[in-house]
């Protein structure tokens, strides 16, 4: 029998397939066609991409020079543009204004090959050091509402370049799903007055059915009404409402699980493309009691049929508690290099 | 300079990026590789290999699973929903869950392989629309159902069959975009005692830079702030709740309208996957006032992105006046 879930924050529901439910070996692999070789997003390709916005790089080289580990750049294609006003105007019914935002690119390694299957601790704590450096900075921009950081990975899953990058985009209105987000975790908190989400992480911890991974400060889990096979989640496990917040030392946790459960998918279902958001608080929202940010993690190994584009209804072939238990075997197949 | 726009029902900002854009002929998928018509399930002559159908169109003196049909409804063989059980509503710890009861069933369009939605006759299509009114009627005698879908998933890749079929799905929830359109609605009816895809039509028809065909009793335009290039919405001109309740000549107007828009999009893109979904209002009368059937037809041409699942916000690379333009030059 098919079952109903419905996710405790947006109230949407889903359907989880268990008859003939499918394995992480069900799905047809997607080729990843790398094309190997120099890009502008290489060490030595800077002169060919717009001028940095910064860097983590070696004390004795330039900006624009190689000699960087981590680097962020304006897209050259930017969907949003950041010089101009918004400019609000009503056409009878209609209600549009300027696509006035920022649109970063974060070059996560200098190596083109790089990924999170073979980045040290170390680069993905400067990659994630990246995010939040930039976070803060573009935070203060107050025509922004909303700070979005994200990552496309392989050609299905809206990849474009092959060099692995990262990308944030801050928009001058706070995007419908964070809205929903926030809207009923705003519900849930006047009803109970307590977090959605620690709710949520409090459950998943004393349940331990579709918990992935924890550490200190984080916890990885597949969430209760999972939309994708191998969807999963990254929490913190103390009440923080914005991604801007993130403490020194957590930043280095939430690097180091990250890379686990990367990791583990990557190994699992064989290099799959997948997509990375960080939800986090919109910048001036009074939310911080209610809202709590974390990080969703998208697998995309099905096609999304007309069936969830119109109706939002989705169907998941893997039970969220099927999907951790393969994703907690894949911890053994790793190989453990630093610590 | 992109540009925002808001989507008036949803309340969802959608980036039109024109720069980023590119020509219909970029997207074109000239060949799709045709499954091949042996076993295929859905042929005529096939009907023992299928469940047996719900409903059929046939010749008088042919029987129940024999060939003699045009228009045939069979379960799905997967249904991702099921009609008997229980609901099964339970809570666990501050999670929800319930059965999925619901159905799920498949019209084929056409007894014959190849044929689709655009090569065959305008008649054929009346057939197939007179098949999803009346399907749905039936269905709609279950109180358990709260709603229905019809689906159609065409081209490679989204769909496992080649053979022209849609879906018809009935689930014992409201699901989500639908609620959110009812909510928008609901929200504009309060405030101004008027439809707003009936305002939506008005304006749209008032100023027709949007419009892709129109007649007498509907009209075909790209939404304002359509998500993807290319994407259509069909709908009546005057304000009717249900599907399911359209009169013949409703139904012959739809026929027509979705067969113009169906090929007029393949004269554009050629054989492109793309999707259509029909949004009538929930089984209750309480929506009546305010919601307004349509059809929404989406072609497959983009990748989302992370960005775009994750924010709800959408990146079109080409504007829907464009869109419209091309749309209507398409001489078919």
């Amino acid at each position: 029998m098919p079952q109903l879930r419905k996710d405790p924050v947006t109230k949407r529901w889903v359907i989880i397939i268990h008859e003939g439910e499918k394995g992480p070996k069900d799905f047809p692999k997607i080729p990843q066609q790398k094309k190997s070789g120099k890009c502008p997003f290489c060490s030595g390709g800077e002169a060919n991409t717009p001028p940095e916005v910064m860097s983590y790089r070696q004390s004795n080289t330039l900006p624009n020079e190689p000699g960087w580990q981590v680097r962020v750049i304006p897209n050259k294609f930017p969907a949003l543009k950041i010089e101009g006003d918004l400019d609000r105007t009503g056409i009878g019914i209609y209600d549009m204004m300027n696509g006035i935002g920022a649109h970063e690119v974060i070059i996560e390694s200098p190596d083109h090959d790089g990924g999170f299957d073979i980045y040290s601790r170390d680069q993905v704590y400067k990659i994630i050091s990246a995010y939040c450096d930039r976070y803060r900075d573009l935070k203060r921009d107050r025509r922004f509402r909303y700070i979005l950081l994200f990552k496309n990975s392989g050609m299905a899953a809206g990849a474009s370049i092959d060099h692995p990058h990262s990308q944030l985009i801050a928009t001058p209105i706070i995007p419908k799903r964070v809205m929903e987000e926030v809207e009923g975790a705003r519900q849930y908190y006047y009803y109970k007055e307590r977090c959605v989400f620690c709710d949520i992480i409090r459950q998943e911890l004393s349940s331990g059915s579709r918990i992935i991974h924890e550490n200190e400060n984080f916890v990885a889990f597949s969430p209760f009404a999972a939309r994708f096979p191998f969807e999963t989640w990254i929490a913190p496990k103390d009440h923080k409402a914005s991604f801007g917040d993130i403490e020194d030392n957590e930043i280095e946790s939430f690097a180091d699980i990250l890379r686990e459960l990367l990791q583990r998918l990557i190994k699992a279902l064989d290099n799959p493309p997948f997509n990375y958001i960080i939800h986090t608080s919109p910048c001036d929202e009074h939310c911080a009691e209610y809202y709590h940010w974390h990080l969703e993690i998208m697998p995309r190994l099905t096609k999304i049929a007309g069936f969830e584009w119109g109706s939002g209804f989705y169907v998941n072939p893997v039970p969220p508690e099927s999907a951790s238990k393969y994703l907690l075997q894949a911890s053994t197949l790793l190989h453990k290099d630093d610590s | 300079m992109p540009q925002l726009r808001k989507d008036p029902v949803l309340k969802q900002w959608v980036i039109i990026s024109p720069e980023r854009g590119r020509r219909p002929n970029d997207f074109r998928v000239e060949n799709v590789p045709v499954q091949d018509a042996v076993g295929c399930p859905f042929c005529e002559g096939n009907e023992k290999i299928t469940p047996p159908e719900t409903m059929a169109f046939r010749k008088s003196g042919t029987e129940a699973n024999q060939p003699g049909w045009w228009v045939r409804i069979i379960p799905d063989r997967n249904p991702i929903l099921v009609p008997t059980g229980d609901a099964g509503r339970e809570g666990i710890g501050m999670f929800d869950a319930m059965n999925a009861i619901g159905t799920h069933e498949v019209v084929i369009e056409a007894p014959l392989h190849h044929q689709t939605l655009q090569s065959v006759s305008l008649d054929q299509v009346k057939e197939v629309i007179w098949a999803y009114k009346q399907r749905l009627l039936d269905i709609k005698k279950n109180p358990r159902f709260k709603h229905f879908l019809i689906v159609k998933n065409s081209g490679s890749g989204v769909s496992n069959f080649t053979h022209a079929h849609s879906h018809i799905v009935a689930t014992p929830i409201i699901p989500k975009r639908i609620e959110e359109e009812i909510d928008g609605a609901r929200e504009y009816f309060h405030y101004h005692d008027r439809c707003i895809y009936c305002d939506i039509i008005r304006q749209e028809l008032e100023q027709p830079v949007r419009i892709v065909h129109q007649d007498a009793l509907f009209v075909v335009f790209c939404p304002f702030a359509s998500r993807f290039p290319f994407e259509m919405l069909i709908t009546p001109k005057v304000h009717q709740p249900f599907f399911e309740n359209s009169d013949i000549d409703h139904v012959h107007g739809f026929a027509n309208a979705l067969q113009i828009a169906l090929k007029k999009m393949q004269v554009l893109l050629a054989n492109l996957p793309y999707n259509f979904i029909l949004h009538t209002s929930p089984c209750s009368d309480s929506y009546r006032d305010f919601f307004h059937w349509h059809l929404e037809i989406i072609p497959k041409m983009t990748q989302v992105a992370g960005f775009e699942w994750g924010s709800g916000f959408y990146i079109n690379s080409s504007t829907p006046e464009d869109s419209a333009r091309l749309l209507r030059e398409a001489k078919i």
